[in-house]
């Protein structure tokens, strides 16, 4: 029985094969990790006035180290993704990142880039150097509050990312006080929170993408997948807050 | 099993059955709390609660240090009394430093396994590659603690705070108001012990003194006019305070589970409340978590009476165990939490986490009961220690396995 549908089986992949590598494969997550729970109505300004600057902040993690080049981090893609669904805007995704700045320090990167240019949408990406290192968690959740509280106060939008799910950042570091402020804090400023923790967890379980057991030789290809799946989390997590934005408007 | 519990036997015996039980759950939890990724981690107190399991665990080491380093004091005096919480502070010491050195070779044997050393230079984890000398001397002076060692040198600080509080148990009001001093400047000011990376230690042992404290004050029986000790004094009963505890307590649920839960619903209050729920930190013991483990452990203690008889049934016998045990199982389960993380590692599946948690939990009720076996076997035979007592004969301080 087995045996008899294996040849078949085997056409079916063949034929589907180039097909599936040719265009970008869909990331499956779970719906609740995508959904913004606040609204982002700058965003919805911006993209009504057919000109949205994204300003991204964050440690590495925003450079896409390991990728194939610089088109394949999640920001490049992200703004891929974003032209080809609005064609009629403007797109403009601004990076600053720096290995290993923590909390404090991408704040006033931060601050230093919206007086130079304001951005209507702020991307920030943090968590990952107070974790490793131990920092005190009420330092980053006093510069987190400070941060958003002058996004806000510029009438942009932010939303926040969390660290980058590994198994062995879990085993040796104490990750999770900071996972569970980052979740405060964006609750209480009720700002997005893009939970890359939990969602690169799932694509782990779920084996459809696992940096940490790719074996060498496919490990970029790997990153850029993933880089790829972060870019589709962000933007189905942007339409639900600008759709969320929009009921607002509505009502 | 039920046998090796002491103060199980007749009704009425002197040791509080409950605040074993509560420590020995204590105790489980902060082996569960120290393996991310765990599952059975969502069910403990820190997610409907703003205190969680180290909180209950500087309580309940408190308590039992104002019991037994009270009983010596009163009985040997200061000098001896301070002796042996100094010896006890070395044993917790030589732990820590082995459980580093375990944590050292964690490390290592993980980031071999991640074949990826560039990932490893990136996240700066390993002090030891960069500066292995000065790592080893800021170990041994325990201003550098990694991740998930930072409560044994905080429960070293409290003892050695103890040294010179410990007269002042027979004046309860003003060991407290000292020690809520010394909690305010903590907090005020800063005040804290240096850690070699950044900041303070994780757990401000001035903060935290507050706490540890208060169990000491609950834990110490003042001798009776014939000489014998009786219970320690229970905080009466009222009803105004109970309301109160119990409102307290539902407000930390209630946030707790909006928070994670239901964060949207955080829209419908002012942001600067939203904010205030963020600035409740652990590292210097914000007086909210003060409260609520507080609040806890005296609608507990009204709760389940002091000879409930399920404090005497089977399920309660591990827990029992445990609690009773408390220095050796609190040191396996935070050595057992290196194996568990290791083991999750690997896989994070059902199985493994079924595997993880029950063989923990053998393994530390098996420590508890050979600690008990070993304490039985040890003490004179035909209660040795009544007799003396009643003859008016010096007693031997509480056996090294049980106190604090």
């Amino acid at each position: 029985m087995v045996m008899a549908r294996l040849p078949g089986m085997l056409l079916l992949v063949a034929l589907l094969a180039p097909a599936a590598r040719a265009e970008t494969r869909a990331c499956i997550s779970p719906p609740e990790l995508l959904d913004a729970g606040a609204p982002l109505p700058a965003t919805v300004r911006a993209v009504a006035g057919r000109s949205l600057r994204i300003l991204v902040v964050g440690g590495i993690s925003v450079l896409g180290p390991g990728t194939s080049g610089p088109e394949a981090a999640w920001p490049a893609r992200l703004q891929a993704l974003l032209a080809a669904r609005r064609p009629g805007v403007a797109f403009e995704v601004v990076v600053r990142g720096r290995r290993g700045i923590n909390t404090a320090e991408a704040g006033a990167l931060l601050a230093e880039e919206m007086a130079k240019a304001p951005a209507q949408l702020v991307l920030w990406a943090t968590g990952t150097v107070s974790a490793v290192r131990g920092l005190e968690v009420d330092e980053m959740v006093e510069a987190l509050n400070t941060g958003l509280d002058a996004v806000k106060a510029a009438g942009a939008d932010a939303v926040l990312i969390d660290p980058q799910f590994s198994r062995f950042l879990r085993a040796n570091a104490n990750v999770d006080p900071y996972l569970d402020a980052l979740r405060l804090v964006a609750a209480a400023h009720q700002v997005p929170l893009l939970r890359r923790w939990d969602l690169m967890r799932y694509w782990a379980e779920t084996e459809q993408v696992d940096l940490e057991r790719a074996p060498k030789p496919e490990r970029v290809a790997a990153t850029d997948r993933l880089n790829d799946c972060l870019a589709q989390a962000m933007a189905a997590l942007l339409r639900a807050g600008a759709a969320e934005a929009r009921d607002q408007l509505r009502n | 099993m039920r046998g090796l519990i002491r103060g199980s036997g007749a009704t009425g015996t002197g040791r509080d059955l409950r605040v074993d039980l509560f420590r020995g759950l204590a105790l489980f939890s902060i082996f569960v709390d120290h393996i991310p990724g765990n599952r059975l981690g969502e069910l403990t107190l820190r997610n409907i609660a703003f205190c969680d399991a180290t909180e209950a665990f500087v309580l309940l080491a408190g308590y039992a240090a104002g019991l037994a380093y009270g009983a010596a004091l009163d009985r040997r005096g200061w000098l001896f009394a301070a002796a042996s919480l100094l010896r006890r502070a070395g044993a917790l010491y030589v732990a820590h430093i082995f459980l580093f050195v375990v944590f050292a070779a964690q490390v290592g044997y993980s980031a071999g396994l991640l074949d990826n050393p560039a990932y490893l230079d990136e996240l700066h984890l390993d002090p030891f590659r960069e500066q292995p000398y000065v790592a080893l001397l800021q170990a041994l002076l325990l201003r550098y603690q990694p991740a998930f060692l930072d409560i044994l040198p905080l429960y070293i600080a409290l003892l050695v705070l103890l040294v010179p509080a410990l007269p002042l148990l027979r004046r309860p009001v003003l060991l407290l108001a000292l020690s809520a001093v010394l909690y305010a400047a903590a907090r005020l000011l800063d005040l804290n012990l240096p850690n070699w990376i950044d900041g303070g230690w994780f757990f401000n042992p001035f903060a935290w003194q507050l706490l540890f404290l208060a169990g000491a004050v609950l834990g110490y029986a003042p001798p009776g006019p014939d000489g014998r000790r009786g219970i320690p004094p229970a905080v009466p009963y009222r009803g105004w305070l109970v309301g109160g505890c119990v409102a307290l307590l539902a407000f930390g649920a209630v946030a707790m589970l909006v928070a994670f839960e239901a964060p949207e619903w955080l829209a419908l209050v002012p942001e600067q409340v939203g904010v205030v729920l963020t600035t409740i930190d652990k590292s210097a013991l914000h007086p909210l978590r003060l409260v609520s483990i507080l609040a806890l452990a005296y609608l507990l203690g009204h709760a389940v009476p002091r000879d409930a008889a399920w404090l005497r049934g089977r399920p309660a016998a591990p827990f029992l165990l445990m609690g009773q045990h408390g220095l050796p199982v609190f040191c396996t389960g935070i050595f057992l939490s290196f194996l568990g993380r290791l083991a999750l590692e690997q896989s994070d599946r059902g199985p493994m986490q079924l595997a993880v948690n029950l063989a923990g939990l053998a393994a530390l009720v098996a420590v508890g009961a050979v600690a008990a076996w070993y304490r039985q076997r040890g003490e004179p035979a035909g209660g040795g220690r009544a007799a003396a007592r009643a003859a008016g004969l010096p007693v031997p301080a509480s056996s090294s396995t049980t106190a604090a």
